[in-house]
């Protein structure tokens, strides 16, 4: 699937075996000191974050950003485009870019395309979040029995991990959701478990490795010794330890299922009309690029910014988190 | 109703189909025959080209497959041109000319006109010496028959028209050929063959378009080569062309049928000596190779895409080529008279009045590839379209607040109320459906689009009342083109309480009027063709008045003709250039 | 997974087992693939003889349908039936004959009574087509990219090939693939649009059309390949036989060229065999961009039209190459790397 590679990008381990990343086992306040420190450094992940940090802003304050330098979302000004030529903006004025629409308007119906871009935040990052949120819960629960208990439940569920990722993901996730009525309510939250539900494994098997081999570690075994209970020694022992990896990978697997999601919306499976979203409008964008290319350039650069940004800074954090990695 | 197939990247396209005559108005009808030079629109209002230059390739693109090439199974406008043209002769088949005239059924295979009884009860043809199929044997009246008797085995050969079902089942239960005890597999009673050259047909009721319904179906197939599912794969022509090689996804090509006889055949042209269409073109490639001329025409002939058009009608050179043809579909919407509030005409006015006819022309395509503003249910090629009716004003195309407020106090609803419009995920559709969104907003009505999958929206979503009782839908986005060009083609399946169905319904508003039931009932005994349409032309300005049609676009989409194409006109049956009188003026 | 005690496993037994796993991971595969795309409709209410039968057919046509095509039959016998006709074929009744569809048979197109299985294969060289081109370029380019970068470690070449790099994972391919067609076919006219052509035909207009996909499909990858051979890069160098190579004083070159790029190289293979298998499956979203008629633009129409038989069956033609590569990848690695685990 060219959704990307089938490691998930930034991922650089062999995706047989996922060793623990030595040095995340540090005791936590001194590891968050000490990556902080580095972070602090990292100029190129710190522009990351600064930039997640707005559009995170952006998303939630969008309705007042919107009363500021917007229009109503939805609303029609059918006086900025040209009916007569299938409705694009007049030729020759950057698509409709005007000290009132600051990107610009869209064809056909003439919204202002600002509006719809910091309303398609909302959408983007909502469902990626909440996918991301879906697949850490998952990823958590699944690695730490499979590596913690062992034996034929690591079998069974390695088994499955491997399962879910043979699967063609594109387009088992168009042919399931098109066949699932198409409401906005629902889609939402389909394309959430959709995409929550492919890329568990990622951090499952991050977090299996992590646990294969903190349970052979010997505060875990001083923990057994003294005869706590596997709840607790998950709960207080391994869990804390494995915060660090699985903030990292988290920060990963946002940009991937924001790609995801804006695929699966370009390919007329997304969040249904008149909800914004940017993959939508890319698609939209399609038969008018060669007349009004500032249509596909702003939502294609709003995916490309939030993208980046999220690479750069989950980047930066792991680095921050991992001595030996690129030092 | 005629359906238009979909495309690629869920972009565009729903289009068209249906027929319709030369341009608004009759500025066409004098000089139906005579020669006009290149220009925009040319086609619409005469003969581009005329010639009787002999050989060449007629080349077609085509951004889709053709479902089928069986003309049991076919229901597009494009395919029905395509196979009339090319290797499908039936009884009757519309006549060859620009204009009105096209519209009228002239005898292909039938040596005249049928008899018809004086209870017009019985249909009695003749058919034509020498007509023979590709592979030399004479078409005789069992092939004929057993052509009809394919369109009841819908299991095997299901997705074409199945109107003759309808009118020659009579209580038979007839299960098609293929399940047939009859040992010649001739076991339908309706259709009789006393001899090798007669074929009657026995109506249980008059029906007065009848004759109508012949040239959508298969003329004559052969049954020693009837292969059921697979005959797609080489239809056995009648025609002057027959399939040389059929490669689905990729091309289709034809060569002239040597045992079709020119003197036997009035209608087709036959000039190119091959015919090639190139399938599954991405539509932009598809514009781009008819703008440069590797191509002649688009076999969907539901308009260029998007840049297609900016770039046509931005070059004057260019745009001369182009066509914008009325096609006969209507764009409009339908209001529930059984979902609450709408039960009330009052909350149904204030949807006519609130909405902003020009969004929604915008958001098909604008003025000139979208269609004209309609403002009732005939388009101009029915006869009985009244271009005056316009009851809530809405020509001028902006929305009347003031009005639709009004009618909302009338309602009960002076504030507005909540309703769901239901839409196909297809096409421009969502689009216009967003469009009636925002402009209802305005008065306070707040509409939730619900969008559902198109493969089964006209047959299940919207298609089965109980269904839209069960989702609330007030209102319904909807097209529709007539199967053929009379008012009962169009109008009667939308708007005739009595045909209301369980699945696969056409009236959505379960429009139940016993007034315009009655004179649906005059119109379609009517023989005389005038007195019909002076009906139909009643009927319509009911329906108008029940508010429960929004119709919005009289559709019509542009095209762009190789200029080496001769013999350019609009058929007015199919809304299309007619596929069977082109040639090429170079030969080549 | 355990450990084989000390002494090797038996190769052959190694191999058996990996062909039973990947046997019984199709199976399941095949299975849920098929519940999910016969159950589902079914669950929302509509009934696939439905999406079959044309609008105007009523409840006996539809009946009709579905008794033909089995659709009446518990989901276990329908199963059963399509895994046959995997296997050893089936018979269709399309009419006034049957017809015996040979195995591999996935059953007949919904919308136009085709075999399946041809539509499949008559696709699979545009797809080969595209992600072989693209995958010398990202391999040659990724590779390249990730060795000068660990060799520049902490440099601003360094510091601009993994910023580079991790642009290139960003961009989305619908973006990045609209815009090339803007500047290099519609503005400069550097490149034909044009329909696909095959390369016997016309090596040229073929290797023209492509281009812009392999070039934009190789960036998304090329840059996951130069940051995981950079890692991997950087991790070798510090091991005891490149230090003991370094130490014989062998020239820098050869160290790298002859002994660090072994071992960088096994991962790089694990990965490139996953990401080919399922770039075989279907390129759908470069295919739909860049107009390729390729397996990725079938499943796309089929799931527009709701051909459920073939939406089966290109999910399973892809699920088929992930689950291949994944196999051919083990054997390989157990080969290239004798420390693998044989278990």
């Amino acid at each position: 699937m060219t959704v990307g590679p089938v490691t998930s990008p930034t991922e650089t381990q062999p995706a047989e075996e996922t060793p623990a990343v030595p040095g995340t086992v540090i005791e936590g306040r001194s590891l968050g000191r000490i990556a902080w420190t580095r972070l602090k450094r990292d100029r190129v992940a710190l522009a990351g974050g600064i930039t997640v940090f707005l559009l995170i802003l952006v998303a939630i304050l969008a309705p007042l950003i919107n009363k500021a330098f917007g229009h109503p979302v939805n609303e029609y000004h059918q006086d900025k485009i040209d009916p007569n030529l299938g409705g694009i903006p007049p030729v020759g004025t950057w698509g409709g870019i005007s000290s009132d629409f600051l990107l610009g308007v869209q064809p056909v119906t003439g919204r202002d395309l600002f509006s719809q871009v910091i309303y398609g935040a909302q959408t983007s990052l909502l469902i990626a979040f909440a996918a991301t949120l879906l697949a850490v819960a998952i990823g958590i629960v699944v690695g730490v029995s499979a590596g913690f208990f062992g034996g034929w439940l690591d079998s069974l569920f390695s088994r499955f991990m491997d399962l879910i990722l043979a699967f063609p993901l594109i387009l088992f996730a168009i042919a399931l959701i098109s066949v699932l009525p198409p409401t906005r309510a629902f889609r939402t939250a389909v394309m959430i478990v959709v995409i929550g539900g492919f890329s568990w494994p990622y951090i499952g098997r991050i977090v299996r490795g992590q646990t294969l081999s903190l349970r052979e570690r010997e505060f875990v075994e001083s923990a057994r010794s003294i005869g706590a209970s596997n709840f607790r020694i998950i709960f207080k022992e391994l869990l804390p330890n494995l915060a660090a990896p699985i903030l990292v990978y988290s920060t990963l697997i946002i940009p991937t299922n924001i790609l995801f999601e804006a695929a699966l919306s370009f390919l007329g499976v997304g969040v249904p009309p008149p909800t914004p979203s940017w993959g939508r409008l890319l698609s939209d964008a399609v038969q008018f690029y060669e007349y009004d290319p500032m249509y596909m350039f702003v939502p294609g650069m709003a995916i490309f910014i939030t993208v980046l940004a999220f690479n750069l800074f989950g980047d930066g954090l792991r680095d921050a988190l991992d001595p030996k990695a690129n030092r | 109703m005629k359906f238009r197939t979909g495309l690629v990247l869920g972009t565009t396209v729903a289009l068209t189909l249906g027929m319709s005559a030369c341009g608004d108005g009759g500025s066409g009808k004098d000089e139906t025959t005579s020669k006009v030079s290149a220009e925009f629109n040319a086609a619409t209002k005469g003969i581009v080209n005329p010639s009787d230059k002999k050989g060449g390739t007629l080349r077609f693109g085509y951004s889709s497959d053709p479902d089928s090439l069986d003309p049991t199974r076919i229901y597009y406008a494009s395919g029905q041109n395509f196979m009339r043209s090319f290797y499908n002769r039936t009884l009757l088949t519309p006549d060859s000319k620009p204009g009105e005239d096209g519209l009228k059924l002239v005898p292909d295979m039938a040596e005249a006109m049928p008899e018809i009884s004086a209870d017009k009860l019985t249909y009695t043809f003749k058919l034509k010496d020498g007509i023979k199929f590709e592979d030399g044997t004479a078409v005789t009246s069992k092939d004929v028959k057993y052509a009809i008797e394919r369109t009841f085995a819908q299991d095997v050969l299901s997705g074409g028209p199945t109107y003759l079902i309808d009118q020659l089942d009579q209580g038979q239960n007839y299960p098609g050929p293929y399940k047939d005890t009859d040992p010649d597999k001739l076991g339908l009673k309706s259709v009789q063959t006393p001899d090798d050259k007669t074929v009657v047909f026995k109506l249980a009721k008059p029906f007065a378009d009848f004759l109508y319904l012949l040239p959508m179906a298969p003329g004559a197939v052969p049954r020693a080569k009837d292969t059921g599912a697979k005959y797609t794969e080489h239809p056995i022509s009648t025609g002057p062309y027959m399939f040389e090689t059929v490669d689905p996804g990729k091309k289709i090509t034809m060569v002239r049928n040597p045992n079709w006889d020119r003197n036997t055949d009035p209608v087709r042209k036959a000039l190119p000596d091959r015919v090639e269409v190139t399938l599954q073109m991405q539509p932009d490639e598809l514009d781009k190779q008819l703008l440069d001329g590797s191509l002649d025409l688009d076999f969907a002939q539901t308009g260029v895409q998007q840049a297609g058009q900016a770039k046509i009608l931005l070059d004057k050179n260019l745009k001369k080529n182009a066509d914008e043809p009325v096609t006969g579909f209507i764009r409009y919407f339908t209001i529930s008279t059984k979902v609450a509030p709408f039960d009330n005409i009052h909350c149904r006015r204030a949807v006519q009045y609130a909405a902003d006819k020009v969004a929604l022309q915008t958001a098909r395509g604008g003025a000139d590839a979208g269609g004209d503003i309609a403002t009732n249910m005939l388009p101009p090629n029915i006869a009985g379209h009244d271009p005056n009716l316009d009851p809530f004003g809405s020509k001028q195309g902006k929305p009347q607040i003031d009005k639709a407020k009004q009618e909302l106090a009338a309602c009960g609803k002076p504030n507005g109320f909540e309703t769901k419009i239901a839409v196909r995920n297809k096409g421009k559709e969502p689009k216009t459906a967003e469009a009636l969104q925002q402009a209802l907003a305005q008065v306070g009505i707040k509409a939730t689009i619900d969008q559902s999958d198109a493969s089964l929206y006209f047959r299940s979503t919207i298609g089965s009342p109980d269904n839209v009782h069960k989702k609330g839908y007030g209102i319904m986005t909807a097209g529709w083109g007539a199967d053929f060009p009379t008012g009962t083609g169009f109008l009667q399946v939308l708007v005739d309480g009595r045909l209301i169905q369980p699945s696969g319904n056409n009236n959505y508003a379960e429009l139940n009027d016993p007034e315009i039931n009655g004179l649906i009932d005059q119109a379609t005994a009517e023989s005389d063709p005038a007195k019909a349409a002076e009906l139909w032309k009643q009927i319509n300005a009911k329906v108008m008045d029940t508010a429960t049609q929004l119709p919005f676009v009289y559709d019509k989409a542009l095209n762009y003709r190789n200029p080496r194409l001769t013999n350019v006109y609009v058929y007015s049956y199919f809304g299309e250039w007619d596929f069977g009188s082109l040639g090429v003026s170079d030969g080549k | 997974m355990a450990p084989a005690d000390g002494r090797p496993m038996d190769v052959t037994n190694y191999i058996l087992r990996r062909v039973l796993t990947s046997a019984v991971l199709m199976i399941i595969i095949s299975m849920v693939t098929f519940g999910v795309f016969f159950m589902v409709p079914k669950l929302a209410g509509t009934n696939p003889a439905e999406l079959y039968v044309g609008k105007q057919a009523t409840p006996a046509d539809v009946a009709a349908t579905a008794r033909k095509l089995g659709l009446d039959q518990p989901v276990t016998v329908q199963y059963a039936r399509f895994a046959k006709g995997l296997v050893a074929g089936r018979d269709f009744d399309d009419g006034p004959n049957k017809t015996h569809c040979d195995a591999p048979c996935f059953g007949y197109s919904f919308r136009n009574d085709r075999p399946v299985w041809p539509l499949l294969l008559d696709r699979l060289p545009v797809t080969i087509s595209l992600a072989i081109g693209a995958a010398i370029i990202w391999l040659i380019g990724g590779v390249l990219a990730g060795v000068i970068s660990a060799l520049r470690r902490g440099g601003a070449l360094d510091r601009t090939v993994m910023v580079l790099a991790l642009a290139g994972v960003s961009l989305p391919i619908y973006f990045t693939g609209l815009l090339a067609q803007l500047v290099f076919v519609h503005t400069l006219h550097w490149l034909p649009g044009g329909e696909y052509v095959n390369f016997a035909d016309d090596p040229a207009g073929w290797a023209g059309k492509l281009f812009l996909g392999w070039v934009t499909l190789a960036l998304l990858y090329a840059a996951t390949y130069a940051r995981l051979t950079r890692a991997q890069m950087l991790e070798t160098v510090g091991e005891d036989y490149i230090r003991t190579a370094r130490a014989k004083g062998l020239r820098e070159r050869t160290v790298i060229a002859k002994h660090a790029m072994r071992s960088v190289l096994t991962p790089i293979v694990t990965i490139f065999g996953l990401d080919i298998g399922s770039l075989l499956g279907g390129a759908i979203l470069t295919e739909s961009v860049f107009g390729l008629p390729g397996i990725g633009r079938l499943s796309i129409d089929a799931v527009n039209t709701k051909d459920l038989p073939v939406v089966l069956g290109v999910t399973l033609f892809g699920a088929l190459f992930i689950v291949l590569a994944n196999f051919i990848v083990d054997l390989l690695y157990a080969v290239i790397d004798p420390r693998v685990r044989l278990g």
